[in-house]
């Protein structure tokens, strides 16, 4: 299938949006759990130091959805930093419209975020998978990425909600 | 213990160095550490930092009884993005020289990266933790954190070397 993979715009973001949304669905939350607008998308990704950057995969008017969207795929990433290696990326999210699966869509976004960490001098790119998440688990194996969780014992930890309140209120006064 | 939390500035580099340079031989991967205090001046005081530090600090009487260091621990993060919940702060790394652990230094350090997190409108604080480290995950989940690969199944996953170079061959 033709293709094209480029750098999202300001314009991409309610397409992001819509995308971020089913992929969510696919990751088993409530469509609630999704908290960011597309305005806060386009605010955060086009700051003065941008929290992330992002690519999409578009097809052809003659290839487009059902309900008619061209851009059919996206992924969200950022730039990282590991104390032992060096610079480093962060890709949070890789989705293609289910409709578009199997084409090398998902792929090419891959390749195209590992490009550009690449020409800026990156050594390492990470991301998480769901453990029951078989299809994606393959297909990143078959990439040569490693789960550091199963070889290492790498565990994600997180601080949200009261919990983070707390702790920053925490945080000596200066 | 008397001691004070601050921004890292360039000149912190080199404690910075050799700190991340004692966390690497108690995670026994001193062979893998690539980064130099070049690196980090580079890296973390550009235009568009890739990493943001903080530093502890006590006072001249209390300096370190070997090399009288007063800068004893350290913490590296960036911002990070969740793209359902927005903006979100990193801890890369967390350290406490040996003989000032257990007096809050280390509470804290992670403490103030929260703070700074919130105030830039973070509403998350990620990092990760070897889970056969048992004292730095009994301290974390003490203090009301969760375990996201022990509750929600996620596994980290890691493309370098040689399988990145093949990835990234347009």
């Amino acid at each position: 299938m033709d293709f094209k993979i480029r750098a999202g715009t300001k314009d991409d973001c309610k397409d992001m949006s819509r995308m971020i949304k089913e992929l969510a669905v696919f990751e088993k939350k409530g469509l609630d759990e999704v908290k960011t607008s597309h305005e806060e998308l386009e605010k955060d990704g086009f700051c003065q130091n941008p929290f992330f950057e992002f690519l999409v995969a578009e097809v052809p008017e003659e290839h487009k959805s059902k309900e008619g969207f061209r851009v059919v795929g996206y992924t969200l990433y950022y730039y990282t930093f590991s104390t032992w290696k060096g610079r480093a990326m962060y890709m949070e999210d890789l989705y293609v419209m289910e409709e578009f699966r199997g084409k090398g869509i998902g792929g090419g976004l891959m390749s195209k975020v590992a490009e550009m960490g690449k020409k800026n001098l990156c050594v390492r790119l990470q991301f998480s998978v769901s453990d029951w998440n078989t299809p994606a688990r393959e297909f990143y194996a078959a990439k040569g990425a490693q789960d550091i969780t199963e070889k290492d014992g790498w565990h994600f930890i997180r601080f949200e909600g009261q919990e983070f309140d707390d702790l920053a209120e925490s945080a000596p006064k200066d | 213990m008397d001691f004070s939390i601050r921004a890292a500035n360039v000149e912190d580099c080199k404690d910075i160095a050799r700190m991340l340079m004692e966390l690497a031989e108690y995670e026994k991967v001193t062979d893998h550490v690539k980064v130099t205090q070049r690196d980090l001046e580079q890296d973390g005081f550009s235009k568009n930092p890739f990493f943001h530090g903080i530093v502890a600090e006590v006072p001249e009487q209390l300096k370190t009884k070997e090399a009288g260091h007063t800068k004893i621990g350290y913490a590296l993060y960036f911002y990070s993005y969740s793209s359902w919940s927005g903006r979100a702060v990193y801890m890369e790394d967390l350290y406490v020289m040996p003989e000032f652990r257990g007096k809050g230094i280390g509470k804290a350090l992670m403490s103030k990266v929260a703070q700074l997190g919130l105030a830039a409108g973070c509403n998350q604080l990620n990092f990760t933790v070897l889970n056969h480290n048992k004292s730095s995950v009994d301290f974390y989940l003490s203090q009301g954190c969760y375990d996201l690969t022990d509750k929600m199944g996620y596994h980290c996953m890691r493309c370098e070397g040689e399988a990145l170079e093949h990835l990234a061959q347009p």
